[in-house]
């Protein structure tokens, strides 16, 4: 059996389990739904003012999907775990189907749950009032890059399963995701931000990321900020599936 | 033709754990060959050397004709293994389960469908193929997990404590299916085991491994035959009284071995059954009379003890040769 249709298969069984535990989706739904609502609340009515953003709610509405699919995208590395664990890893080991893609399926699966989020996310921001400045074909975009980073960001997680084997230190990973986004300009456009943290965050792919989407929401096509986003995604992709690689073959090679 | 050949197969877990040193084996096809040994003796680790789990230290070893090192998806294409903890995921149901095995074997949609129904008929899990497994009990999950390790029809399976935990019905069934399908379709087996039953009714062959080697191989017929003797076991209320009782006995006309394990002692003679009487007043002129006395045939359990220097299933201390004045008889 080839590497996509063996993906394939595995991405269909982690989609199943995923429909067999709704309260996982819920808790990974509700999460960025409650930040982006509270921060709307918070900081929306100022917003103009204090930095000069008319519309805080489609500012703020890739920050919720960014939150969201790394959000879904930890849940990868623990799953990992759990078949780890049960022997279920060692069970798909010993066929003789590729073993890239028992880590793959597992990726792919995350990667569209974090996309059909990021749908759910923009049809309530756009209930909430927000505005979309790129219509239909950008919120396509702005999917298909949440696919991107969600598959990127999980290898995060899978790693630190396949090299561990612990749940624990598998869902530490989804800590890493919270120092970049908060330091990129998750609250407020970037120029307004102190010099230390505004060099933080010029060096951060997240915020490479988070303007890409930004731009398709708020502002319009920017082809600039898109590939630039582009570019992040495929940073991160690059790292995480290298060690994602390294510590497949660490496991299944001992 | 060979079906497993392994050459000085060896696994060291850093430089202090030597799980599996230097072995050899052979195993021809169409056979069931069991593996006997206690917990830690180094059974799981040859298979999962042999099923291409692990990397072997030093050694080779072909499975099916194919180099488990040069061509492992080849090796895992051919053979079927279901390990000892059994690796499910119990938020599928057996069917599902079954299915996606075939299918990650390269079965096509259909086929692996009839095959998953096929085979959870046998092992009686059709009622419950639709739901999910973590509502199974163990006897069902092992039968289930046995199903997977068939689903591809494999020509060499290896069973890694299969029947551990499960009921005498499921175990007998477990058995009859292995017997059945080593008889009518010729599959090789690889059966490791701590029941000492389990090998002398399913093996044509077994090998004792201890301390991560082999130290005794034959048919259970031939093993059982290097006793050459009867056997006397006799349990004391002490390990002293056991040791008073060995140092007698090892003067004993005809005793061909005594061995000691804790407070029992085993003892080797031929025609066991006319010298009972003098067994027992030999031990009380000793001072050491026996609590228990059974006579027997050599089993694969006195084949492991004398193999091994100690019972398979029991964890008794390492038995000690009782030696006689003089030397050991």
């Amino acid at each position: 059996m080839n590497v996509l249709a063996a993906t394939w298969l595995l991405t269909a069984r982690a989609l199943r389990e995923s429909v067999r535990q709704p309260a996982n989706e819920v808790a990974n739904a509700f999460i960025p739904l409650f930040f982006y609502v509270v921060t709307v609340g918070a900081i929306g009515s100022v917003a103009q003012n204090a930095f000069g953003v008319a519309d805080y709610k489609g500012f703020q509405l890739p920050v919720a999907i960014l939150q969201g699919a790394a959000g879904v995208a930890s849940g990868a590395g623990l799953a990992m775990t759990l078949d780890i664990q049960s022997g279920y890893f060692e069970k798909l080991a010993l066929t003789s189907t590729p073993r890239l893609a028992i880590v793959l399926g597992r990726m792919l699966a995350d990667a569209i749950k974090a996309v059909i989020l990021a749908g759910a996310i923009i049809v309530l921001a756009l209930l909430y009032g927000s505005e979309f400045k790129t219509g239909v074909p950008g919120m396509a975009v702005l999917m298909a890059a949440t696919f991107g980073f969600a598959l990127a960001y999980s290898g995060i997680g899978v790693a630190i399963a396949l090299k561990t084997g612990s749940p624990q230190a598998a869902q530490a990973g989804f800590i890493v995701f919270f120092p970049l986004l908060f330091l990129a300009p998750t609250f407020a456009p970037i120029e307004v931000f102190a010099a230390w943290l505004e060099a933080i965050a010029r060096a951060n792919p997240v915020t490479y990321i988070l303007l890409g989407m930004r731009s398709l929401v708020t502002e319009g096509w920017d082809a600039a900020a898109l590939a630039k986003g582009g570019v992040a995604v495929l940073a991160i992709g690059a790292v995480t599936l290298t060690l994602t690689l390294l510590a497949l073959r660490s496991r299944v090679r001992q | 033709m060979l079906a497993i050949e392994a050459t000085g197969l060896t696994k060291h877990f850093g430089p202090e754990i030597r799980a599996v040193d230097g072995i050899d084996l052979r195993v021809e096809a169409g056979q069931i060959f069991g593996f006997l040994g206690q917990n830690g003796s180094g059974k799981t680790t040859t298979v999962r050397m042999l099923t291409t789990l692990l990397r072997p230290t030093a050694g080779t070893a072909r499975v099916a004709g194919v180099d488990v090192l040069a061509n492992p998806a080849e090796v895992r294409r051919r053979v079927g293994v279901a390990l000892q903890e059994v690796g499910l995921d119990e938020l599928q149901t057996g069917r599902e389960l079954l299915t996606l095995q075939g299918r990650l074997f390269g079965l096509p949609a259909k086929e692996a469908r009839e095959v998953a129904a096929r085979l959870l008929e046998v092992v009686t899990l059709t009622e419950a193929a639709d739901r999910p497994i973590r509502g199974y009990s163990g006897g069902m999950k092992r039968r289930l997990d046995l199903a997977c390790a068939l689903v591809h029809g494999p020509e060499i399976v290896f069973l890694d404590e299969p029947t551990t935990g499960l009921d005498p019905v499921t175990r007998d069934a477990v058995w009859q299916y292995v017997l059945e399908l080593n008889r009518e379709r010729g599959v090789t087996f690889f059966l490791t085991t701590q029941y000492l039953e389990e090998a002398d009714r399913l093996a044509d062959t077994v090998a004792i491994m201890d301390r991560g080697r082999i130290v005794a191989e034959g048919s259970p017929a031939e093993l059982k035959a290097t006793i050459g003797t009867d056997v006397v076991t006799l349990t004391f209320g002490s390990e002293a009284d056991a040791g008073r009782a060995a140092a007698a006995l090892n003067l004993f006309e005809g005793v061909q071995r005594v061995l000691t394990a804790g407070s029992e002692v085993a003892v080797y003679l031929p025609n066991g059954a006319a010298a009972v009487a003098a067994i027992v007043r030999l031990l009380d002129e000793a001072g050491a009379p026996a609590r228990t006395l059974v006579l027997k045939q050599p089993t694969l359990d006195d084949v492991f003890l004398r193999a091994t220097g100690h019972h398979l299933d029991d964890g008794s201390p390492r038995a000690a040769e009782a030696a006689a004045p003089g030397g050991t008889r």
